[in-house]
């Protein structure tokens, strides 16, 4: 902890917001990561989680306000740009492409890392069979990193479930993100995958890349992160370490109501 | 069966797809039905366009349902050159560069669309661009069709110019099918099935989604064009007739008969949709005791076939196979 209050900022939002119409969906959000740390996103359902997730990842262009990332304005950035300056997600409903190989799945998260277009593949030139060649081991390094080499030849969807959450993370991992935006991953996972996949995040962090993720599981929250941000009808409630948060008042509110606070 | 096995099958398959193709033109002399040939170039013209349907519908997944306006134009750019004396292979490069800037154009403006507005605008493309030809006089002589100057290619191989146009076609779906083989297997080929797999992540993996719809759209108009070309230069004569709507579900069928995405299967279906019919009805008016009534009925047949594979391999007959890698090392 008292390393990462040193390390430089790698996500600055400042007063972001996305409105639909009249509904604000997010609104005055102010939030700073630093490198290396492990921050969850906390909230009842409709908090507008999953919403701030897709305009940090140029899903939605946002109305207002402003992403800094790595010193960079990237709000309203085109998705692929996005990734190319360094952040990757999963989702919370498992996108992998399904009637391709958990390889090729990764494989396709190399795209914004590589370069051939149409003439080396066409010529078969040396400088895109070496690329291939880089392409395959980075993506075998990878899924040996989740621990899904030996299923690299099924197609994704005959993947176990948690095989295809770690399956996504490995993709995610493949375009090299400073940032990887971790959607409920442990979502629809019993108690025992749910460990391990805490166990997986700690790794993703031990390789030098930043996580940030929602999380219903407080158990997973409390075990994982270095710091904890609560969202509620669309703006940012609290914030802190996780036993500061669990302790906020305003925060048991949101999850309970008045009475049970 | 062996990696060993599997590897050789690999790589000799297509040769020896070829070298029969090649033969064709002999078996048909030793069989004593020169027509035989004709039907080869038909169904080798055909192969050309659904690889070039297998970029978007196969591929990428768009709802292309007017491919066959760019055969058209392929057609009609030929013979429009080969009307102002431009050299044969030269207005077929000519042809293939017009196809290719018009399928950019129309990409451009409608490739924004998804789904079924997609295949409802393409249509309507397909059809506009039958009526203009079909009424743009001063250019294209309307429904009377266009001559187009004769050109005997390949000439020191073949005396016959069927044998010759259908040679030089052969040779057009060896070049095609192995630059799509290649495409496919690298990381434009990833990048188009990952988006018909799941745009959404397509873009979220860092794919410009947009830009790779227009390339897999573009680069299908070089074998419209190409066969339009080759058809026109063929047949010395072009009519809009040729390019009428049942042409584009044709190719499409062909396309989702043999498998969407793999190049043996729409290879495969172009042979049965493309081949078949013109065989039956050339077999059916040799048998002088058969009434030709039943020449009415092969597209009946061949919507059973389709409703068969619909029902019991809705992958198509040769669906695509993964790439495998060697995992252990």
């Amino acid at each position: 902890m008292s390393d990462s209050k040193k390390a430089r900022a790698l996500l600055e939002v400042k007063d972001l917001a996305q409105h639909f119409g009249g509904l604000k969906a997010v609104d005055q959000v102010n939030m700073t990561i630093r490198e290396g740390e492990i921050v969850s996103v906390i909230g009842p359902n409709g908090a507008g989680k999953t919403t701030f997730f897709n305009v940090l990842t140029g899903v939605y262009p946002g109305t207002r306000g402003e992403i800094l990332f790595d010193g960079a304005p990237v709000r309203g950035l085109p998705s692929h740009e996005i990734v190319a300056r360094g952040i990757a997600r999963t989702f919370q409903n498992i996108r992998l492409f399904q009637d391709m190989t958990a390889l090729e799945n990764v494989m396709v998260g190399r795209h914004t890392r590589t370069s051939q277009f149409l003439l080396g593949p066409l010529l078969r030139t040396r400088a895109f069979i070496a690329e291939e060649a880089a392409i395959e081991a980075r993506a075998k390094e990878l899924l040996d990193f989740v621990g899904l080499r030996s299923s690299g030849n099924e197609r994704a969807r005959n993947l176990a479930y948690g095989a295809q959450r770690r399956l996504e993370i490995a993709r995610a991992l493949a375009s090299d993100p400073k940032l990887l935006i971790l959607d409920e991953p442990t979502a629809g996972m019993n108690p025992t995958e749910s460990a391990e996949l805490v166990t997986l995040v700690r790794k993703v962090r031990d390789r030098g890349v930043t996580v940030l993720l929602i999380e219903h599981q407080m158990r997973v929250v409390m075990d994982i992160s270095d710091r904890v941000f609560v969202f509620d009808y669309g703006v940012k409630i609290a914030e802190g370490s996780p036993k500061e948060v669990v302790a906020n008042p305003r925060v048991v509110e949101a999850y309970l109501g008045k009475e049970g606070a | 069966m062996s990696r060993t096995a599997r590897l050789l099958k690999a790589r000799w398959t297509p040769w020896i797809v070829l070298a029969a193709a090649l033969c064709l033109p002999i078996v048909g002399n030793l069989v004593e039905f020169p027509y035989l040939v004709r039907v080869g170039g038909v169904v080798g013209l055909f192969m050309l366009l659904a690889l070039g349907l297998n970029f978007t519908l196969g591929y990428v997944g768009l709802f292309d349902l007017g491919f066959i306006a760019f055969y058209a134009i392929g057609a009609y750019a030929t013979a429009i050159a080969m009307k102002a004396h431009v050299p044969a292979p030269l207005a077929i490069m000519l042809a293939v560069a017009v196809t290719v800037a018009a399928r950019l154009l129309v990409g451009v403006t409608i490739l924004r669309l998804r789904g079924d507005y997609l295949a409802v605008v393409t249509m309507g493309f397909g059809e506009i661009a039958r009526l203009t030809i079909n009424n743009l006089d001063s250019l294209t002589n309307g429904p009377k069709g266009m001559q187009v100057r004769s050109w005997r290619p390949l000439a020191f191989v073949a005396k016959d110019p069927n044998v010759q146009y259908y040679l030089l076609i052969v040779a057009a779906v060896a070049l095609s099918a192995a630059a799509s083989r290649r495409l496919e297997d690298s990381r434009v080929g990833r990048a188009w099935v990952a988006i018909r797999e799941d745009e959404v992540a397509a873009r979220l993996s860092g794919i410009p989604v947009q830009r790779y719809k227009l390339l897999a759209f573009t680069l299908s108009a070089v074998f419209a064009g190409l066969a339009g070309s080759l058809f026109a230069l063929w047949e010395q004569f072009v009519t809009p007739e040729s390019f009428v709507f049942w042409e584009s579900m044709l190719v499409v069928s062909i396309v989702v008969l043999g498998g969407m995405g793999s190049i043996s299967g729409v290879l495969l279906g172009a042979l049965i949709l493309g081949g078949l019919p013109p065989l039956m009805q050339a077999v059916l008016m040799m048998q002088e005791r058969i009434s030709t009534d039943w020449i009415n009925y092969r597209y009946l047949i061949f919507g059973l076939i389709l409703v068969l594979v619909t029902l019991f391999r809705p992958q198509g007959l040769l669906p695509s196979a993964r790439r495998e890698a060697e995992l252990d090392s």
